[in-house]
């Protein structure tokens, strides 16, 4: 099957209604028999499996590539020159090497942010001022996530929608005006951006004594957690000083989970409870397994989290993460990392070794 | 389930009802153990540490060296008999707490408990003292004077791991310079330090005050700061940053013995490498592996073979590979945490991954992903493996290149199992040292260490003690004084 077919298939699945247990697979099965085909690197880890297109009949047996990985091989079905757009992972662990995803089109990852963004975020809303906690994608180019708020700015951003995130950090004084603004105003207010962009403004709202009570229609997004940063909060503990600083229900603080790694994110409807359920879209399919054997864990037990997203067209549909989870009803629960990064013996561990070596 | 209770601990002078107690449950297969483990007060900590002190001054530093051999004689010979209903207890609870399979746990207590029998402990003090007399009165000095040995009041161990036994290492050498100790057990092995020191309390009632056993969530400051106040020397085990935290809260008077998390290493030499000989070395080799799951910090990672001998670096790894899946039948793997599975999941698939784009790389492993063999022909990285029987064999022209490609990692060096001709291992020996490794040994005894083996290259006696020296001037003034003076 041609590029353009796939991308073609995918965008019209995307633009679907729902899919099938049978229409997903369907796709998938042939998303595998492409990148089978034209991702080399992907060809031989699949065929090191013993996976062929020939055995290969269902969705779940498509080979998940462990997301370390993406540092090593360069998977991309088009050669990666032909990429308008390369995705680079921020390099925190591993020694500074990257993960990169290549893109020779961003039409299908738009779509596919475009379209989940409405249903989960806008939640109907066609647009609404945003604020947003993260720097540019000129600043960036290599962020999936700069891309992605560009994309939200671009799509559903009111007028008068702006970045308060520059070189020298939170822009405060726009911020409180921003707050001021949608009080005195009533128009709906959007902050959306890092987790950890969050944290510094509640620390800076703290600091200067000022709350806000956002009006109704506001909402916040944020993503990626606190993981290596100076200061880590419980998801509960997060959301209230959210909700109760900016007046903003907790229901509508979204979280998003996303990776380099693949073309669609995960969201929760809101935090009323923690940790809150996410699911995906769709063209989106998770399971929780073992991550030796890569089985199924049985229901309920804690694995790590395989995900199946037929938007990743030109890389490979489907990843092994290092991210616990646990199935639940209407998706998963995400538990943080499983890398192996606390020691139980005395005897030295990989990510301690990759700490001392770098310094 | 069978539901069975312990509590872990031992705190002299204080009473079950009135400390605070928290639940840690163990759960295998159909049996589920909740260890109580002691959550003390600010002020009942003070309290222990003053018994333990006090009691360390009144009775301990009375006895010779000699007579605490011969008691802690009597515990290991308890702990040595099959019948003795702590050992029974041991074989029992301590498989199921670790996951350790239990005749592994109880072939390792044997080994490990006869380096602690009466002439092996007379060794441990010779070790560091030719005249062990020095630590029960001041003796005569080559320079001139006397002197004498004085072990600390209070010693504080921060234990940590889930080797069963491996409290005992610190607590009798602590107790060999007659100290007060005070040690806290980790979350993942909580029991055997207890046990021990109401064995001892057991046998001489003496000495029940000498020991105390608490526990508290690691990195909790609170009461490492209270115990660290009145501790003479400070012993702690953990990855750098846990020590390095340590340290910030030991206070500048006191000593600071940090044991970091640290790398083995095999090396086998082409005269090891014939047909005849090199499937005993796999077998050694892949014991090593499999012992307490790689657990410890002489437990070997990576192995180094010679090329140009009968049997080649590919074949040998072949055979461990064979052996570990031998070692499976026998002593099956411990269940792993999902975060231990995700280590073991990241080397394998970083193998994998490498195979699949570099020639003469090489993955071996069991489907359910019970041990792993990497073979690495050609590249020239070295980094530890996944743990838990997941090991990488590297071929080499010479094992000289070995010891160049392990010397930039100097500070996590510790053990190298060596299989060599006499001449090889005193030559690879001097090299060694050089690089910064400590320990060499077999093949096969990487993770049992000798009686009065030097821990990272230190002095387990000699570092917990002060000297008291009475000068030679001391001595010829006071002649001045004595009452027969002329």
């Amino acid at each position: 099957m041609t590029e353009a077919r796939i991308i073609e298939q995918v965008l019209a699945l995307i633009a679907a209604e729902d899919a099938s247990e049978a229409a997903f697979n369907r796709l998938a099965l042939d998303l595998f028999a492409y990148q089978f085909e034209n991702n080399i690197p992907y060809r031989r880890f699949a065929t090191g499996r013993a996976k062929t297109v020939r055995t290969v009949k269902d969705w779940r047996d498509i080979p998940a590539v462990p997301i370390s990985a993406f540092k090593d091989l360069t998977l991309s079905c088009r050669p990666p020159e032909d990429a308008v757009r390369v995705f680079m992972t921020s390099g925190t662990t591993q020694g500074g090497v990257r993960g990169k995803s290549h893109h020779p089109t961003l039409a299908v990852y738009d779509a596919s942010m475009i379209r989940n963004f409405g249903q989960r975020v806008m939640q109907g809303r066609d647009r609404i001022r945003m604020g947003i906690l993260f720097p540019t994608e000129d600043a960036m180019p290599n962020s999936s996530l700069a891309h992605y708020l560009a994309l939200a700015v671009e799509t559903f951003g009111a007028d008068g929608s702006h970045y308060l995130l520059d070189e020298s950090g939170l822009d405060s004084a726009r911020l409180f005006a921003e707050l001021a603004r949608a009080e005195a105003t009533g128009e709906p207010y959007g902050l959306l951006g890092a987790s950890y962009s969050f944290v510094h403004l509640l620390d800076d709202m703290q600091r200067q004594g000022r709350t806000a009570a956002l009006p109704d229609g506001s909402l916040i997004m944020d993503t990626g957690g606190f993981k290596g940063q100076s200061r880590e909060l419980e998801a509960e503990d997060f959301y209230h000083l959210l909700s109760s600083r900016l007046g903003v229900p907790k229901r509508r603080c979204i979280n998003m989970y996303g990776m380099t790694e693949l073309s669609t994110q995960f969201y929760d409807w809101g935090n009323d409870t923690s940790p809150s359920v996410k699911s995906g879209p769709h063209w989106i399919r998770s399971r929780v397994v073992n991550p030796l054997t890569g089985d199924d864990v049985p229901r309920g037990a804690v694995g790590v989290l395989a995900h199946c997203d037929l938007a990743h067209f030109n890389v490979v549909s489907t990843i092994l993460t290092e991210d616990a989870g646990i199935e639940v009803e209407g998706g998963f629960v995400l538990l943080g990392r499983a890398d192996g990064a606390e020691a139980k013996g005395c005897s030295m561990a990989v990510e301690e070794f990759l700490k001392a070596a770098q310094g | 389930m069978i539901a069975v209770d312990e509590r872990a601990g031992y705190l002299p002078g204080l009473t079950t009802d009135e400390v605070a107690w928290r639940t840690l449950t163990f759960r295998r297969a159909n049996r589920t153990l909740d260890v109580a483990v002691p959550v003390l007060s600010d002020a009942q900590i003070d309290q222990v540490t003053k018994r333990v002190r006090d009691a360390s001054r009144a009775y301990l530093k009375t006895l010779t060296v000699a007579q605490i051999i011969a008691i802690i004689e009597r515990a290991i010979a308890r702990l040595l008999d099959r019948d003795d209903p702590w050992r029974r207890k041991m074989e029992d609870l301590l498989p199921l707490v670790t996951g350790y399979d239990s005749e592994m746990v109880r072939l390792g207590l044997t080994g490990y408990l006869k380096t602690f029998r009466g002439p092996e402990l007379r060794k441990f003090v010779a070790e560091d003292f030719a005249n062990p007399q020095i630590l029960d009165d001041f003796q005569p000095m080559p320079k001139g004077g006397f002197a004498k040995a004085f072990g600390p009041d209070l010693l504080v161990h921060i234990w940590a791991g889930n080797v069963p036994g491996l409290p005992l290492w610190s607590l009798i050498s602590g107790l060999l310079v007659k100290a007060g100790n005070i040690g806290k057990v980790s979350s993942a092995e909580p029991l055997f330090a207890g046990w021990f020191a109401e064995l001892l309390a057991e046998i001489e009632p003496r000495l029940a005050d000498c020991v105390a056993v608490l526990w508290w969530k690691g990195g909790d400051q609170a009461p490492e700061r209270a115990l660290f106040n009145r501790a003479d020397v400070v012993l702690a085990y953990g990855g750098n940053d846990a020590l390095e935290e340590i340290r910030g809260r030991v206070p500048v008077t006191a000593r600071y013995l940090p044991f970091g998390h640290k790398i083995g290493v095999g090396m086998v030499a082409r005269a090891a490498l014939d047909t005849q000989k090199a499937w005993a070395v796999a077998h050694r080799a892949a014991y090593d592996i499999a012992r307490y799951d790689q657990q410890g910090c002489y437990s070997p990672q990576a192995f180094f073979v010679e090329r140009g001998a009968g049997i080649s670096p590919r074949e040998f790894a072949g055979y461990v590979a064979h052996e570990l899946a031998c070692f499976e039948q026998k002593f099956p793997r411990r269940d792993l945490s999902l975060d231990e599975a995700g280590s073991v999941a990241a080397f394998r698939h970083g193998e994998e991954m490498k195979a699949t784009s570099q020639p003469g790389r090489e993955l071996m492993g069991d489907e359910a992903g019970a041990w792993s063999v990497a073979f690495v022909e050609d590249a020239d990285d070295f980094a530890p493996s996944g743990l838990n029987r997941t090991v990488r064999i590297y071929a080499v022209d010479r094992l000289d290149d070995a010891v160049a490609r392990i010397a930039p990692f100097k500070p996590f060096l510790q053990t190298v199992g060596i299989a060599a001709a006499p001449d090889e291992l005193h030559r690879l020996g001097a090299l060694l040292g050089a690089a910064g490794v400590t320990r060499i040994c077999a093949i096969g005894a990487m993770s049992a260490p000798e009686a009065g083996w030097h821990h990272d290259g230190r002095f387990n006696l000699l570092d917990l003690i002060t000297m008291t020296e009475i000068d030679s001037s001391a001595e010829t003034a006071a002649d001045g004084f004595a009452r027969y003076v002329d």
